[in-house]
């Protein structure tokens, strides 16, 4: 070999790179070649990304070469990667190259503080990712080894080697490897365990660009009786949308309430049919039910209570606890209602007086696992028969049909489904809990008073009134910390270049 | 700590004709031991952090040898410390992180330097330039041209280092001069072995003290010996540095076939000048180059006579410098010039960047543009173009592929940091005052600066944030508030910040964070640590201390309570009381914690005893995505998922399985009135009969009003 094998890990921090790389150098000399790495730990181990650097010269017994201490692009021959994004930077870097790499990454995702603090979804397109790797690698290796680990109870760092390992493209033999960790001791049955688990899953991999991050949810299909009206009245394509909001209109109020929830969807559905909507497989009704549903399922006190004492929710908090059998599982839930939040329960009248005085409301910590604490909370729940008569029942069917309105009006006049879907999308704004929601479904309520129900604006056509719709919804969805976030070229810490 | 040492200081003891394995910055600890060294000291700081680390865990082999540890207040005092050489024949060594250290330190380096040295002095500095630094990017060359310090770079190897190590100390007694040894983060942390020698007990050192004083009138900075010092250092330790040098060949020559160029280089350069070069097919996998190197070790003082010995007769020289100023390349230029040598074109900072790290790519492209520019015989220009149109075209490919750059994901707080939730509050305040400006310092802290709080508008020094809002202060319409850690405090903050903004009568407000250790270098001890080592003394509170100076308004916040830290804010922000206002937010570093707790949960669990588990979770149900939590947090475990919900089509925002169960996000929760989403989960591991009987009770009742578990 005329040089060494080049090797870079890309990692998190916390997610044990820098184990991985001791590993590789143990399981080097263990073969008798010549290995040397090098590491950046600095502030990258907090959570940072950050890079390990290995060479190994696979010549049992050779003079130490000289090896370099930085990566250099188009010269990586096993580039690993513990998270997708990583995978994605290395290629930005040029360390992926179909020359010579191995790529071996996780296709599961840590999301970035830049993706999360969006509103809607800020997230990176993985699949852009998924798809580049079997081109610019020579061969790649993908698959989820965040669940590979939790399946076999370690950390990502063993299923990570076991797939380098078993990715064909190490000069070090299985065994050296197996022996590198258990000379490591501490740990070492649950690493080989992961080891294993990684070093099998690379045989059974699909070939790399194939899978699929995760298969999107698929409607459930409840059968209710308003099922049957779904299937007369609406075009198949939304049956299962459909279905699926009845059951929740269902369980949020009653069959009546989901009738109508019907009725009003039909009525998009004609200004959907009218401007030739099942051309576009009726995407506008379809993101109208959407919203609709959701809406009409809005989140007050009574609602809440009773999504926190359904039967499935103590059973959901214990698998996310990973509590074992014998383990008992205590849940406290904090709320804090304010006199809003009580007001939006109470008869109009009453609200009214109340809101006008309301504070910032109490600090509750619940614990929803005793017996008080359900109690409590069932007895809110049960007040949903009354809620029909409560203020905030009433101005949110206002505004819904202020809403629908404008879509059918406006829908009619122009036959323009992009406008009409502009104004849908809007109902994005009426979400969310306290300050957060008022804000924004008062940048509704603006959007409305402003744009769409503006004959000024409506009259300077729909293309215009199209863009300032989305301009404003958009405008209104990106807070402000939000907006920093984006703007935040001006980083004070190089964590791997860009350049 | 937040590691222990045991392992690597087993490798200190190794005697001669042994072999030590392990990583650069430790080898250089065996090599002060190797060397002699009578004392070591230091301000801790990535990436020279182990050298300190180790030698506090290797106690009882320093205390054999008679050695003298300790961990200095600042880089000031370690640099203070090398004093013990001015008059005695002790050998000393200081260390600290380079560029800030080498600032704070400045006024001793001075003064170290102006006096001179009669035992061997060594600084080991972590140059902390380019990727993976987290400070601002000077180069520490600087110091050592204007203090005339020598100014070691050794090869990247474990050997060279070694090397340099043991004769830096030579050097510096055969020229009166105190040296720095300058190692990159990699350098620090690249691995290699390197064969032992027997350690040295010091000749004078704690077992066998300085018999008697010595004074000098010569060493004292004062007219007319301070001009003295001065022309002593150009006639007398100069020249005694450059014989040294050349004597010893610190300095290294590697022939090459192709005489009509070379490349001169530091020696820190090495193995990425040796990369480039076999990418280019101009060396071999050992680092036999086609293309004579000149290799400083030594990159100050440069030895005039070995560099026109190197350029005489080249056609072209390439200069490889990493920093700028380009104080080498200039300075070649100079010698040159000064020398009557005119042939060699001199290459440099013209094909290669003038500032920024020194990368693989960098040094590559450098290297193959210096080749297209020369042109020298039996060079293959077509394969340097081919590798790195290659290089260009990969990266090209991969945009166009990716179509837009993958989010940035710089470092941030731990999950469960208790500095988080102070950011928390100090944003809810924001909401109810307006803007604040924000002055911060170094430390964890200063992550607060990024997304998603976005707080902190300067940041001015280790040390200094309330020094820098002093002039802000008094001309901004509201009260300015300070940020500080512990590190910083004691570093540095305590004299410059708080004892001057009690005497001018500041009205500000100082939130000074009480973790414990100087967390964002490896949790070290401070002076408030609370767990002190044996040898450390007792602890100083800084309550008292701050009471002791005088600082009349002074509260003290445990940092999870958000509503708590926003009240003693909003309070500190509005009370008529003039004068500076302090607040401590008080909360455990948590890496320092879970060390120390989850062995002993781990024991606990094992011997059957009752653990209880404590964690956050949201209901996906309940949660609509508004992320208004996320904004206020940005913890790592606080992050998003596909939602289970059919019909939103949005994630949702979920608390993953690294969750320590902090409290943050409840606390925000109620703090910030966000959503009900939001519980806390506890898990009683090991359950006593007691907790089964009230759980059958309560499962049983709770059944009966259909809440089946």
């Amino acid at each position: 070999m005329s040089r060494p094998f080049t090797i870079l890990v890309a990692a998190l921090g916390g997610e044990g790179g820098g184990v991985l790389a001791d590993w590789l150098i143990e399981a080097a000399q263990h073969e008798g070649f010549p290995a040397q790495k090098t590491s950046i730990p600095g502030v990258s181990q907090r959570t940072g990304a950050t890079t390990y650097y290995v060479e190994i010269y696979p010549e049992k017994g050779a003079r130490p070469p000289a090896m370099a201490l930085v990566p250099s692009p188009g010269g990586i021959d096993l580039m690993a990667a513990s998270e997708l994004v990583e995978a994605g930077r290395a290629m930005q870097n040029a360390f992926v190259t179909p020359e010579r790499t191995t790529l071996v990454a996780s296709t599961h995702r840590v999301y970035a503080t830049a993706e999360k603090v969006f509103p809607t979804d800020g997230r990176y397109d993985a699949q852009r990712i998924l798809d580049a790797a079997p081109k610019v690698a020579q061969k790649a290796v993908l698959f989820d080894m965040s669940r590979c680990a939790q399946e076999a109870g370690t950390v990502i760092n063993a299923v990570l080697f076991g797939a380098i390992a078993g990715s064909g493209a190490l000069p070090l033999a299985r065994e050296a490897c197996e022996n590198a960790i258990r000379s490591a001791g501490k740990g070492a049955e649950a690493s080989l365990r992961g080891f294993a688990a990684g070093f099998a899953q690379v045989l059974s991999t699909l070939p790399a660009g194939e899978r699929a991050l995760s298969p999107s949810p698929s409607p459930a299909g409840g059968r209710m009786e308003q099922a049957e009206r779904v299937r007369r009245e609406f075009p198949e394509a939304l049956h299962a949308l459909l279905e699926e909001a009845v059951v929740r209109l269902t369980d949020f109020q009653d069959a009546a309430y989901a009738a109508l929830y019907l009725d009003r969807v039909r009525g998009v559905l004609a200004v959907d049919r009218e401007a030739g909507g099942d051309a576009g497989g009726w995407r506008l009704t379809a993101e109208a039910a959407r919203l609709l549903a959701l809406w009409m399922s809005y989140e007050d006190v009574i609602r809440v209570a009773d999504l926190k004492t359904r039967a499935g929710r103590f059973a959901r908090v214990r698998k996310e606890a990973a509590a074992k059998d014998g383990q008992i599982v205590v849940v406290t839930d904090y709320l804090k209602p304010s006199a809003h939040e009580v007001a939006d329960i109470l008869p109009p009248a009453w609200a009214e007086r109340l809101r006008r005085n309301a504070g910032p409301g109490r600090a509750v910590r619940l614990r929803s696992s005793d017996v008080s604490g359900f109690l409590a909370l069932r007895l809110i729940a049960a007040l949903k028969p009354l809620r029909r008569r409560s203020a905030r029942f009433a101005e949110e069917q206002a505004l819904i049909e202020r809403w629908l309105g404008a879509i059918k009006r406006l829908g009619f006049a122009v036959l323009d489904r992009e406008l009409a879907l502009e104004i849908v999308q809007c109902a994005l704004l009426v979400r969310g809990y306290g300050e957060t929601w008022r804000r924004s479904r008062a940048a509704f309520v603006k959007i409305l008073d402003e744009l769409v129900e503006n004959e000024q604006a409506v009259a300077k056509g729909a293309d215009a009134l199209k863009s300032a719709i989305r301009k404003a919804r958009e405008a209104a969805l990106v807070y402000e910390e939000a907006k920093q976030a984006t703007a935040a070229t001006g980083k004070p810490v190089i964590w791997m270049k860009t350049a | 700590m937040e590691r222990s040492f045991k392992a690597e200081v087993a490798k200190l003891r190794l005697g001669a004709g042994h072999t030590f394995t392990g990583e650069g910055i430790l080898a250089v600890t065996k090599a002060l031991l190797q060397s002699g060294v009578s004392y070591v000291g230091g301000y801790q700081g990535a990436p020279v952090s182990h050298l300190m680390d180790v030698l506090a865990d290797a106690r009882e082999l320093l205390d054999e040898l008679g050695v003298h540890f300790e961990s200095c207040a600042n880089e000031a005092g370690a640099c203070a410390m090398l004093g013990a050489s001015i008059n005695y024949p002790l050998r000393g060594a200081a260390t600290w992180k380079s560029v800030v250290g080498t600032n704070v330190a400045s006024d001793a380096l001075s003064n170290l330097s102006s006096a001179g040295v009669v035992g061997g002095t060594l600084i080991v500095i972590g140059e902390d330039y380019g990727e993976g630094a987290s400070i601002i990017q000077e180069r520490s060359h600087s110091f050592a041209q204007k203090s005339q310090v020598w100014l070691l770079d050794p090869r990247p190897n474990l050997p060279s280092i070694v090397r340099m190590v043991e004769k830096g100390f030579q050097l510096s007694e055969a020229s009166n001069t105190p040296v720095m040894l300058e190692l990159r983060i990699r350098a620090c942390h690249v691995t290699g072995s390197f064969e032992t020698r027997d350690n040295v007990a010091p000749k004078y050192s704690r077992r066998n003290p300085v018999p008697k004083p010595v004074f000098s009138l010569e060493r004292i900075p004062l007219p007319p010996h301070n001009y003295t010092q001065e022309k002593h250092k150009i006639a007398v330790r100069l020249p005694e540095a450059l014989k040294f040098i050349q004597r010893e060949q610190l300095n290294e020559f590697f022939e090459g076939e192709l005489r009509q160029v070379g490349i001169v280089l530091q020696g820190g350069l090495y193995n990425t000048t040796i990369r480039a070069l076999q990418q280019l097919g101009l060396a071999d996998a050992w680092g036999a180059s086609r293309i004579p190197l000149y290799v400083m070790n030594v990159t100050y003082p440069l030895v005039n006579e070995e560099i026109t010995r190197f350029c005489s007769g080249k056609r072209a020289v390439l200069v490889v410098e990493e920093g700028q100023p380009a104080h080498i390349e200039e300075a070649i230029n100079a010698i040159l010039r000064r020398a009557d040598i005119n042939d060699p074109h001199l290459v440099g900072k013209d094909v290669l960047p003038v500032a920024g790290e020194y990368t693989g790519e960098v040094v590559l492209k450098g290297v193959g543009e210096f080749l297209r520019l020369i042109m020298p015989d039996g060079v293959d220009l077509k394969q340097v173009g081919s590798l790195l149109d290659g290089v260009e075209q990969a990266k090209k490919r991969a945009a166009e592929l990716l179509g837009a750059p993958v989010p940035t994901r710089p470092p941030g707080f731990c999950v469960g940091c208790p500095e988080r939730p102070v950011f928390t509050a100090l944003k809810l305040i924001e909401k109810e005052l307006g803007g604040i400006h924000i002055s911060s310092d170094i430390g964890c802290h200063t992550f607060s600066t990024l997304p998603p709080f976005n707080l902190g508008n300067t940041v001015l020094g280790y040390g200094l944030s309330l020094a820098a809002a002093s002039a802000i202060g008094p001309n901004f319409g509201k009260r300015v508030v300070t940020v500080m850690g512990d590190g910083g405090f004691w570093h540095q903050g305590l004299v410059t910040g708080v004892a001057n903004a009690v005497f001018r009568n500041d009205d500000g407000v100082l939130v000074i964070m009480q973790n414990g250790y100087t967390s964002a270098t490896g949790t070290q001890n401070i002076a408030s640590s609370p767990d002190l080592r044996p040898e450390e003394g007792s602890p100083i509170a800084i309550e008292n201390t701050l009471r002791g100076l005088g600082v009349k308004w002074l509260e003290r916040v445990p940092n999870y309570q958000v509503a708590d830290v926003a009240d003693a804010l909003r309070r500190a922000m509005t009370t008529d009381e003039k004068g500076l206002k302090v607040i401590i937010a008080d909360g455990e570093c948590m890496l320092e914690r879970t060390r120390r707790e989850r062995p002993v949960a781990v024991q606990k669990l094992a011997a059957g005893e009752r653990v209880v588990r404590t964690r956050f979770g949201i209901d996906e149900d309940v949660c609509t995505g508004d992320r208004a939590c996320i904004r206020l947090s940005g913890c790592p475990s606080l992050t998003i998922k596909d939602s289970p919900d059919p019909l939103r089509t949005e994630p949702v925002t979920t608390v993953n399985s690294g969750c320590v169960g902090c409290g943050l996000c409840g606390e925000a929760a109620h703090a910030a009135a966000l959503c009900p989403s939001f519980h806390r989960i506890e898990v009683i591991q090991n359950p006593s009969g007691w907790d089964r009987f009230v759980h059958g009770v309560r499962q049983g009742v709770i059944s009966l009003l259909g809440g089946a578990r």
